[in-house]
């Protein structure tokens, strides 16, 4: 029991962590598309920019994957789910969750597979700037894996919650999202 | 099996878990996941799912996402609105009905400067909703002005609803977004029309502001406000203008915008580190949402098109049916608003769209054109339950003497007048194309 609390803590604040770095990365955005917009008006055109943006995008929704879940961000179909009690609600959670497991266990399994095809073959993206492969399809592994953590500690709290045993929440406030 | 049939299987299965209230890209992505393994597991079926979430990173103007919606945060955490409210409050307050059709005017403005209806949802149910009602203004009919109002905030541009749109059906977003100017205002129009009559024949739905609280204001502060107004106009300016002209792409103009949403705020002393800091997460949480339900459509969408579902779609409707394109069309935003009832609309474009595009391209329609119908059916499945965005907002926002049927019971009138407001522009469909034929940019 107390290993599990452990985890889901661990688990939670390791995607909360990851997740608030995550966030800024939009100013990055910002400022790699607002360079390349005035360099190609002032200079020769970057090569390097459109791409770099790509990345950085990916990397956003990736890593800031697990903390927008925990933040109780994802939609549901709630007309059923908002008219039971909270315990039913968990128990009915704590199975269906295996759907997420599923689907993000397969995205990891593509994921892993063409990261090792990216590194072992120098995977580089088309066009004039080349960049290698394999850092982004890490980072999209790294954030798929917090997501599938998450989950973890998500069905850790459900089971304990359809038992009547709702775990502590974490000290920060991390439900303030949308 | 015939490949109809899996597909019907998939579509089934997927209805059917949604209802446990499981969080719906993790039910998408499952069906899609194991639909695929099942059909092409020798194949490497197992790989569709990451190869359709790295061929995201394709879509380029994606970027406009977190923009807009950041945007959009800027924009209601700092209150930047609230001189806008207090504008249309003075300068129409003395119209029966004019704080409801002010409303309606300041939610046209916000929804130039943001892509979702969550900024106006959040400074209408903040702002508007608590004066209106003090007021004495009706409460069913503000709640249903706030909802319909704010989904004006994908029909006029910067959409992001539009943005996903022309990733999927290949047409240009400027296009798009100035085919959505008119009959945004049009809609906007209807909505007012509406609240007029409706004040008129019943004027203790809206009372006017009594003349001794008009009288506090001077003239010389009446004219200040109208200053307020300025400042929309100026960020919706520096955006557009120089994309409209070619001289930065789209996404660089989203950059823009979110930049002097926040610089405004700046100036105006609204923004702390703490209002900053806000803006960005909710701006992660909400884009994170929208990316994953995109993700996990995507591979779905992948499957249907692996089973060739789009033939079958095209043979039902076209050769099964044998009806006239027009019959055909009003089927489709029909099974639309059918679907709109299980499933959120992005995942219904990512899924659907690929399969009506084609078809209503080949029935000679214009796709700019069916773009802007199916932004409204969007408005429609925003406000309508079970599965609306702004429903799920206001009951989240709204004041506690707004009870849930008064939630339900507001968007009535709001969706007839939209769908008024669709047939509209059915029957004339210059009303959006006119705007982007005459000023014919890319």
């Amino acid at each position: 029991m107390r290993f599990l609390i452990a985890w889901v803590r661990m688990a939670e604040a390791l995607s909360y962590g990851v997740g608030r770095m995550a966030m800024w990365l939009l100013f990055a955005l910002m400022g790699v598309m607002l360079y390349g917009a005035i360099a190609r008006a002032t200079m020769t055109p970057p090569i390097w920019t459109d791409e770099m943006a790509q990345f950085l995008l990916m990397g956003y929704f990736m890593l800031g994957g697990a903390y927008a879940l925990q933040m109780g961000s994802a939609v549901r179909m709630d007309l059923l789910y908002s008219t039971w009690s909270d315990r039913t609600r968990a128990a009915v959670d704590a199975v269906t969750i295996l759907t997420l497991f599923v689907y993000l266990g397969v995205l990891l399994w593509g994921g892993i597979e063409s990261t090792q095809y990216a590194l072992e073959f120098d995977e580089r993206r088309r066009g004039l700037w080349r960049p290698y492969m394999w850092p982004i399809k890490m980072v999209m592994v790294a954030g798929i894996l917090l997501m599938i953590l998450q989950c973890s500690a998500f069905l850790i709290r459900d089971l304990a919650r359809a038992a009547g045993r709702p775990l502590p929440l974490p000290d920060r406030e991390t439900r303030r999202g949308a | 099996m015939a490949a109809a049939d899996i597909a019907l299987l998939m579509f089934g299965t997927m209805l059917v878990l949604m209802l446990t209230g499981q969080r719906m890209f993790g039910v998408i992505g499952f069906v899609a996941v194991v639909a695929a393994i099942w059909l092409w597991g020798d194949r490497g079926g197992h790989d569709l799912a990451f190869s359709q979430a790295f061929k995201v990173m394709g879509w380029f103007p994606l970027i406009t996402l977190p923009m807009f919606i950041f945007m959009g945060y800027v924009l209601s955490e700092s209150r930047l609105a609230d001189d806008l409210y207090r504008m249309f409050h003075v300068w129409f307050g003395p119209v029966p009905g004019g704080l409801a059709i002010g409303t309606i005017l300041l939610m046209v403005l916000i929804s130039a400067m943001n892509g979702l209806s969550v900024a106006g949802m959040a400074i209408g149910a903040t702002i508007a909703l608590p004066e209106l009602l003090k007021r004495g203004y009706d409460k069913r009919m503000v709640t249903g002005v706030i909802q319909a109002g704010s989904s004006l905030g994908i029909l006029i541009p910067p959409s992001v609803v539009m943005v996903l749109y022309a990733m999927i059906a290949r047409q240009p977003v400027s296009q798009l977004w100035l085919a959505g100017i008119l009959p945004g205002l049009m809609m906007a129009g209807l909505f007012i029309a509406y609240i007029w009559l409706r004040c008129r024949i019943n004027p203790a739905l809206g009372p006017v502001i009594d003349a001794e609280e008009l009288a506090r204001v001077t003239r010389a502060e009446k004219y200040r406000l109208l200053l307020a107004g300025l400042l929309p106009l100026g960020i919706f300016a520096v955006m557009m203008i120089p994309f409209l002209m070619g001289y930065t792409r789209l996404v660089e103009s989203s950059v823009i915008g979110a930049l002097a949403a926040l610089a405004a705020s700046v100036i105006k002393g609204r923004m702390t580190w703490a209002v900053l800091e806000t803006c960005t997460v909710r701006t992660l949480a909400i884009s994170c949402m929208f990316l994953w339900i995109i993700l996990a459509a995507l591979a779905f969408g992948a499957v249907f098109d692996g089973l060739r579902a789009v033939d079958f779609v095209r043979a039902l409707f076209i050769e099964d049916l044998g009806l006239n394109r027009w019959y055909i069309l009003i089927l489709m935003q029909l099974s639309f608003i059918i679907m709109g009832m299980f499933l959120d609309d992005t995942a219904m474009l990512v899924i659907v769209a690929p399969l009506y595009v084609p078809i209503v391209g080949m029935l000679e329609f214009d796709l700019i054109w069916y773009g802007v119908l199916y932004t409204i059916t969007c408005q429609i499945a925003y406000m309508t339950p079970p599965f609306g965005y702004n429903l799920f907002l206001m009951r989240a926002m709204a004041p506690p003497e707004v009870s849930l049927s008064d939630i339900y019971r507001s968007i009535g009138p709001f969706v007839a007048v939209m769908i008024l407001g669709l047939a509209l522009i059915m029957a004339f469909p210059q009303i959006a194309l006119w705007l982007p034929q005459t000023l014919n940019v890319r």
